[in-house]
Formats: structure tokens, sequence, C-alpha cells
């Protein structure tokens, strides 16, 4: 019966990696074939070639777009963590302090409301500021993906030993000094995965950096991808080239870092 | 912000001046569940001393350490420190320092980064009367010393072992030179071996400072051989204080006897004949030299293990009667666990007296001035 169990369960599981992972290496081996056999139907690109890649990072300047999003996901990133930690600190800090279970709730509430909802407002909000086609108009609004941010980090402090906090008080360190000197200290391996979390987020943002920097030159990766798409036929050497670089940071990140984001997620409250 | 306050403020309407040393003046301290953690009409730290809390967890110890320091603030009452009333005063500006139960050094610190973070802080925030560098640098290098530390200063917290980071925890607090240093548990952390050198270390230590150190424990042994002043709480009271000595040899009650001493002492409860100076219970009697007068018609009668003799004498005192069950070898002594008719008791035989087998009877005497009376209602002691 157990073994029953155990065959059936990693049959679902192969299967459901299988799915998963089979347009991701259809698309890497499409990326390396030449045109003139890209419709073939042989998974092994031979003869490969790397002339898709050419394409991509020549005539389409897909360096730009990837350094653009670098920057974009390294901004986004590092505002919400500057956001995000004082806020969780705050909330764990001050238990006491009135109106906390509210604020607490306005984080918890901001997590369920669909990035998509408020596309239009923060458009709007953005166009009067002048921000259209600013990189900071790229970058604020995405603050709003901070309440994850906030509660997995409010979790993580929650976590400290509190008679370390207890110390620090008693030596007479203020709650900033001891945000500073004790817990960022202390909270370095989750704030590394969150920043990580929020970094690959922000990485495969597509909307917003469509809406606020539609030129083809400014924009991110990911729209940038939308531009192999054009009216007449599709480019799809290029745009699997594309997009295979496009995911290539991600998964390096993923693959380096996946054990401390999971321990970010399994460490906190919230799985 | 309270700095001003806690120059002044005398403590009023006090007939001769405030006690030195610690007091907490009817603190109490509720819970939000309405479970009362602490409830203490006076509990006082002399000034100098190295007084124990101590009682079974959950007694309210850990919250009246807490409560001195600053990081629990009572429901109601006053905490004075050498006299001035602190009760509001914020745990940095209290002149107490804290060594935690875990120690609570900062992992990713070095060891005299460790040490040296309180009086860095203070020279930032007072920057004219704050010390400088080079003096924080003669503080820590002292107290490494005086620890056994110097080895150890570029050291982080991981890499020593729990003996080494409780002498940190010490030597954070100590390089302060606060006026009352708290210790929450500071030895459980250890394992037996070093608890006994750490404790050796701890009383050296208070002897050095001649400051005012308050020690929580709930190891009635620890708190027996460490204290100078001694107080047993219960249920968030204080039920006795005294020197340790005081309190072991007259119990104001029922509950401090059982717990202080290992053994514990026994108990029995026993009728008081018409004449009042004869005792009796099933498998046991007491002559007391004299009559005691306006006491229940029961009472309970106590004796410490230790205090019993298998030696035959005619003395004044109690006999009793019963059953060896169990003889547990602890060294220095014997102690033979045995079953009267009026329960169990257990009583020390000493290394070279004849030891009796499991399943002899024995018959124990106590001489008379080392028995304890309490009454059976109440649990206060009776004096006869």
């Amino acid at each position: 019966m157990r073994v029953g169990n155990a065959v059936g369960r990693h049959a679902l599981l192969i299967a459901a990696v299988v799915l998963m992972l089979l347009p991701v290496v259809w698309g890497l081996s499409t990326s390396f074939k030449p045109l003139s056999t890209i419709y073939d139907m042989s998974p092994i690109p031979w003869p490969g070639s790397l002339e898709n890649y050419q394409a991509a990072l020549g005539r389409y300047a897909i360096g730009r777009l990837l350094l653009n999003t670098l920057v974009m996901a390294a901004g986004v990133t590092v505002a919400n963590i500057l956001v995000a930690l004082p806020a969780a600190y705050a909330l764990v800090r001050f238990e006491k302090a009135r109106g906390r279970g509210l604020m607490l709730g306005a984080v918890g509430a901001a997590l369920l409301i669909p990035p998509q909802a408020l596309i239009i407002p923060q458009f709007l909000l953005t166009t009067q500021f002048g921000w259209q086609g600013n990189p900071i108009g790229l970058i604020i609004p995405q603050l709003g993906t901070s309440a994850l941010a906030v509660l997995l980090l409010r979790d993580h402090i929650r976590a400290l030993p509190p008679s370390l906090i207890g110390a620090a008080i008693l030596e007479g360190a203020t709650p900033l000094e001891i945000l500073w000197h004790v817990v960022l200290g202390l909270l370095r391996p989750a704030l590394g995965a969150v920043s990580i979390l929020l970094f690959i987020n922000t990485w495969n943002e597509y909307l917003w950096p469509l809406l606020v920097m539609p030129n083809p030159e400014d924009t991110t990766i990911q729209p940038g991808l939308a531009l192999f798409t054009g009216p007449e036929n599709p480019q799809y050497g290029p745009l699997l080239a594309a997009a295979m670089l496009a995911s290539l940071p991600v998964v390096t990140i993923y693959v380096l870092a996946s054990r401390r984001i999971a321990d970010a997620f399994l460490h906190s409250g919230l799985r | 912000m309270t700095s001003a306050k806690l120059i002044e403020s005398p403590v009023p309407g006090a007939e001769n001046a405030p006690p030195a040393g610690v007091l907490l003046d009817g603190v109490s301290k509720r819970f939000d569940s309405g479970r009362a953690a602490l409830d203490v009409a006076s509990l006082h730290v002399p000034s100098g001393s190295l007084t124990v809390f101590v009682g079974p967890s959950g007694c309210g110890k850990t919250t009246a350490l807490r409560i001195v320091s600053g990081l629990e603030e009572p429901t109601a009452g006053r905490v004075l420190i050498d006299g001035t009333d602190v009760t509001h005063a914020p745990p940095g500006r209290r002149g107490v320092s804290m060594v935690f139960q875990d120690f609570a050094l900062y992992p990713h610190m070095t060891v005299e980064r460790n040490i040296s973070f309180g009086l860095r802080l203070a020279a930032k925030h007072r920057s004219e009367s704050g010390l400088d560098s080079a003096e924080i640098e003669r503080r820590v290098t002292q107290a490494c010393e005086s620890l056994g530390l110097t080895a150890l200063r570029r050291r982080r917290p991981g890499q020593l072992s729990g003996g080494e980071r409780q002498r940190v925890g010490l030597a954070r607090a100590i390089v302060r030179r606060p006026k009352v240093l708290l210790l929450d548990e500071p030895l459980s952390a250890l394992d037996a071996q070093l608890r006994q050198q750490a404790r050796a270390e701890l009383v050296r230590l208070h002897r050095e400072l001649g400051n005012t150190v308050v020690l929580v424990t709930h190891d009635q042994l620890e708190a027996l051989s460490m204290a100078t002043h001694l107080v047993v709480l219960s249920k968030g009271h204080v039920l006795q204080a005294g020197s340790p000595a005081e309190v072991y040899r007259r119990p104001q009650d029922e509950f401090v006897a059982t717990f202080l001493g290992s053994p514990p002492m026994n108990l029995a409860t026993v009728t008081v004949h018409d004449t009042g100076d004869r005792l009796t219970a099933p498998g046991l009697g007491a002559r007391l030299p004299r009559p005691l007068r306006g006491v229940p018609a029961e009472v309970r009668l106590g004796w410490r293990p230790g205090d019993g003799t298998l030696r035959h004498t005619e003395a004044p005192g109690l006999v009793a009667d019963g059953v060896v069950d169990l003889v547990e070898f602890t060294g220095d002594a014997m102690i033979a666990q045995c079953t009267g008719d009026s329960g169990r008791w257990a009583v020390t035989v000493p290394a070279n007296d004849p030891v009796p087998a499991a399943g002899e009877p024995v018959r124990v005497h106590v001489p008379a001035e080392r028995l304890h009376l309490f009454d059976p209602a109440t649990g206060m002691r009776l004096e006869a």
C-alpha cells in the first residue's frame, strides 16, 4: 500500500516535471537551430548554429534591454527592502502600539489586491508626475509588491531570540540602533532570500514596463521579447534565443540560491 | 526623556531613608490574560548582596527580575534602585545590566565588540560625557582579563563553548559597571561539571565587584550555595526572605520547607495530645521539651532527612518506625527511603554508620530542636 502510494506519487511528480520542462527544453533546442531547420521536429539541434543569438544581440540590441531590466530589478529590490525592513521591524518592535493590528491588516490586505487592478490609477499618477519614460516611474510604483517582503521579514524578525533585542535595550540602544546594529546583522540570510525573490519577480515583470517604457530601446526584456513577433513573420529563432538569454540570470540565481529561497519561506510562518 | 525624573524623587513618607539596593514596593504584574505573574508587598534586595530569587517555574522570579531590569513594566507598584524611583525609567538608564539565560550574544559581532557594544553606544549618545575609545578599550581589556577571555577576543560567539559564551555574557554585563547585575538562570545552559565551576566564578566576581547581584534560579542547591540573601517565591508571592541558613533552618512555610533541601523534608500529619507535649501518628511519636499552646488538634510535623539518626537515643524528639524500601548511594552518605504507617520518609545514613538493607525495619530518632511544625490549614510555621 505504502509502496504503491509512493510509486503513484512519484509518477505524478515526474509527469508534472516533464510537462513543465518540455517547452523550456524545446525552446532551448530550437534557439540553436538555423532558420532552415527551425520547424524540424528533431529535438536535437544538429547541426547547431549561433546565428539566432547573433541576431538577437546584434540586430535587436537585446544586451541593452537586459541591462535596463537589471537596473529596474535591482532598483525595485533595493527600494522594496528599504521600505519593508523598517516596516517589518516596527510591526514587531512596537507590538503594543495603538493601531498596530490595523497596520498589519492593511499590509495583509495589500497582498490580496491583484496588481492589474492598480494599473490604471498608477498609470494616471505616473503620467501626472511626468514619470512616463522615466526609470523612476518604472521603479517607484512597483514598491507595491513590498507587502510580501514586509510579512516575510516580519516573521523572520519575530523568530529572532527576544533576549538579543532585550540585551540591546538594556544597553541603552534606541529602536533605530537596534535595527541597524542587531537586527540587520542577524537578518542577513533572510534579507538575501527576500531580495532574490523580489529580484526574480521584478525581472519577470511584463505589463508595467510595457506601459511606462513603450520605447523599444528603453524598455525591459520581457516586453522587449514582443519585438520579435512583428506583424509579419514571427522571428522564432532570435525570439527563442532572446528568451533564453532573458531567463539565464533568473535561472542562474535560482540554481545558486534555491536552498536560501526555500529557507526563507520555511523559517517564516508563510508557506 | 525621563532622565530629569530619574535624578530626584526620594521616597515620600518613608520613616527612615529608603533602603539601598533594589526594592520592589507593592509591585504586581498581570498579563493580558489576567493571570497575576507577580504580586509582592515588598521585595528587598540588600545593597551589595548576592540575592537569589528561587522558586519553581512560574513562580514569578523571572518576572521580578525583568521588572527590575525594565524590560517588563509592573501593572502596579514602584521599583526603587538605591532609593531612586525607576519605575518608568527606560531600561538603559537604570544602571542595571543583565546576563540572559541564553546569554544573548550578538552572533555577528566578535567577542570584544559584543562586550564593548553598550559602551560604544553610550559614547555615541553622550559624546562629551561618554567614554573615549581608549577608555573603552581599557575597560574591555580589563573585563576580558578578569574572565579569562583575552585569547578569545577576536572570535565570534558561534566559535565558543557554552562556558566561554557565559563568560562573554558576564563580561558584557560588568563592563558597564552596573549598580545592579541581573543574572537570569545563567548556569542552566551549562553542563553539570561546568556549572560547579561557573558557580564559584560568579561568587568570586561578586566579591571582587562588590555590587548588588540578583540571580534567578529554580535550582534550590544553587540558591542555597551561592546566595548571601535568599528570596523564595511561589505563585507570584514572596514566601520567605533571609540568609540561606536562616531560611533552611527555620522555613516559615511548608512549601519553603519542602522546596529547599534534597532530599526534601519529611512531613506527617500528627495529633497533638491534651498535655501539648506529645504528638502521635501511626508508627511515629514525638515528645517535645515544652508543651505546645494554642495549636490545632492536628498539625504537620516535619524533619529533614539529614537531621535523623538510626542510632538509639533517649533525648526528647521524634521516634518513627518504618521499613527500608530503597537505599540510595550519594557518595558522602546513603539515603534510606522508608515506608512507615503514616507515609514515606527518608533518612540520611552517614558514611561510617551501618547501612540497613532493603526490607529491614528501622527506627529513626530526630532531636526535638530539629523538628518543624506547620499549621495544616495555612501551611504556616507554628512556633513550639
